[in-house]
């Protein structure tokens, strides 16, 4: 151990070349995977609240563009198993001086899953705004959407960022801004042993529509392929450009200490202690740059999510599976990117002390 | 360990530097290959310790060719030791951590601080002793596994007179303890230590003398 470390402090200014690279690349797999997975886990929050069932339009794309008929919620909820079915309009649109903001149309019983803060529930021609939002329009009285003013009945804060930094609004509202009569229903069951023979229920009898578990729902949901595929490749680009980085600088260190290592092969050490030895000097960087990297993905993160510009809608989070995830992915940064430049250590020739040496 | 060449020939490129050279080192002997530059004596040192593959014939050492002595990593950390013309000490260690670098056991490593002269260096840097230290901590590192034969190649070249021939003393001393050593010299003052005298000349041996 103290010998790696000292040959680590000996060579100090690539050893700290090698440290930034890998943290860059580190702290950027931390960043997009956890702003990423935090998009995912919001609106995945979001739809789990009180549904254990979803209902979209049939075969459409992203629940944005889905419109089904508010009035089938009340049939639904007469279904025996059915605990509670609550309509919800999700859409987006400009708040001066906001250009885009979440504006969620729900029924009056979804109103009760935000937890108030200040004012009442929304009626007719009111809203209701997530503390962050309401925080960044100054304490508006009243908001202007869709050309027309709404007064602001109360103040709720969720964990969830897109409700946070969102307008809530009667369904009925929400209908006549987005010309639409519903997005989803969430439908809450009494017993989730149900949820099939409800859901097989629904698809029979309302073939425009499809039910889904939300479970299955978000597993299959498109956006969130998307999204987690986008994350992916970025993190995958992360990876290579850092394995990259450590190829060349790890051979510009061999090239320096080719001298060491030819005097190993001299007195006979073999190949495998030349490459642990190297591998061993650039896992301690490893360690140390994911440490870091964790550091100061966790400050960006904090500085992101109370940034005013983004609203609180990118709000990443590093669950611990995605720090074990991260801190595997850069000790095989470590090991892919030594072993070329260690092996080609381990095979130098001890002639080129003697033709080195001049004689 | 005797160590035999055969009608051993060397070519780098097109360009022959070795001319058919039979030649025997006996155990425990301090041998000394001389000759002017471009003579071959380094090359013949190379081909000899194992670091190169002669182009033509063959080397023995106690009777096996080097295809039969097994792995040769573990071959020449049991045998043989090498002092180059530098040092090569690694400058992140000690002296004792560089003598005890290649040790297969490191029971050695303080005797052999203490007969080099070096005890109270030990655990300094290469850049914080002399040329003449450095280059016995590296003779301590080459003999630290109690090797049958060193090789060294123009070990003094690097020094001055008077911590050559401190160089050439310790290596008649350990070669009368038992450890065999090749020199490979241009420096004729080799020939008042060494047993034997090699002198090379355009590839081949010139004249064998004690």
């Amino acid at each position: 151990m103290i010998t790696p470390l000292k040959a680590l402090h000996k060579n100090r200014f690539k050893t700290a070349l090698i440290f930034i690279s890998m943290s860059v690349s580190i702290a950027a797999i931390f960043l997009i995977s956890a702003i990423s997975g935090g998009v995912v886990s919001m609106y995945s929050s979001m739809l789990k609240t009180d549904g254990d069932i979803i209902v979209t339009q049939k075969g459409i794309a992203d629940t944005f563009f889905s419109d089904i008929n508010r009035t089938v919620a009340d049939e639904i909820s007469k279904i025996q198993g059915v605990k509670e079915v609550s309509a919800l309009i999700l859409g987006a649109a400009p708040v001066e001086p906001l250009p885009i903001v979440g504006i969620y149309g729900a029924s009056e019983n979804r109103f009760k899953s935000y937890t108030l803060k200040k004012g009442s529930y929304p009626q007719s021609g009111e809203v209701m705004l997530g503390s962050k939002i309401y925080e960044t329009l100054k304490h508006p009285e009243t908001i202007s959407l869709s050309k027309k003013e709404f007064r602001v009945s109360g103040v709720f804060k969720s964990r969830i960022g897109f409700e946070d930094g969102g307008v809530v609004m009667p369904l009925s509202d929400a209908g006549e801004v987005f010309h639409k009569s519903a997005s989803i229903f969430l439908i809450a069951l009494d017993d989730l042993s149900q949820s099939d023979t409800i859901i097989a229920h629904i698809n029979k009898t309302h073939p425009e529509m499809e039910a889904k578990t939300t479970d299955g729902f978000i597993d299959s949901y498109n956006q969130f392929k998307i999204i987690k595929t986008s994350s992916d490749v970025i993190g995958a680009m992360a990876f290579l450009m850092g394995i990259l980085g450590i190829v060349s600088m790890m051979s510009m260190v061999v090239n320096d200490r080719k001298a060491e290592f030819g005097i190993m092969r001299s007195i006979g050490l073999s190949s495998s202690t030349i490459i642990f030895k190297l591998l061993s000097e650039t896992l301690i960087i490893a360690v140390l740059a994911f440490a870091v990297a964790y550091g100061v993905s966790l400050g960006v993160l904090e500085l992101i999510e109370h940034a005013e510009k983004f609203q609180g809608y990118i709000n990443g989070e590093i669950t611990f599976a995605l720090a074990i995830k991260v801190f595997i992915v850069s000790v095989s940064m470590a090991l892919f990117g030594t072993l070329l430049p260690a092996v080609y250590a381990a095979r130098i020739d001890p002639m080129s002390l003697i033709q080195r040496g001049g004689a | 360990m005797k160590i035999e060449a055969l009608g051993v020939e060397h070519f780098y490129g097109h360009e022959k530097v070795l001319n058919g050279v039979d030649i025997t080192i006996e155990p425990g002997s301090f041998t000394a290959i001389i000759g002017e530059s471009g003579s071959g004596k380094t090359t013949l040192l190379s081909i000899l310790s194992t670091l190169l593959q002669p182009s033509e014939g063959i080397v023995k050492y106690d009777g096996k060719i080097l295809s039969e002595l097994g792995n040769i990593d573990r071959f020449r950390r049991h045998n043989i030791g090498f002092v180059f013309q530098f040092h090569y000490l690694i400058s992140y260690l000690t002296l004792r951590e560089n003598i005890a670098l290649g040790a297969i056991d490191e029971s050695r490593v303080e005797s052999l601080l203490q007969s080099l002269g070096i005890a109270k260096l030990s655990h300094r840097y290469s850049d914080e002793v002399s040329g003449g230290e450095r280059q016995r901590a590296a003779i301590a590192r080459a003999l630290v596994n109690a090797p049958s034969v060193v090789f060294a190649d123009e070990p003094t070249g690097n020094l001055d007179t008077k911590n050559a021939l401190g160089v050439y003393e310790l290596f008649r001393e350990f070669s009368h303890q038992g450890t065999g050593f090749v020199v490979a010299s241009h420096d004729k003052k080799i020939a008042d230590y060494a047993d034997i005298i090699i002198e090379m000349e355009d590839g081949l041996v010139k004249k064998v003398y004690k």
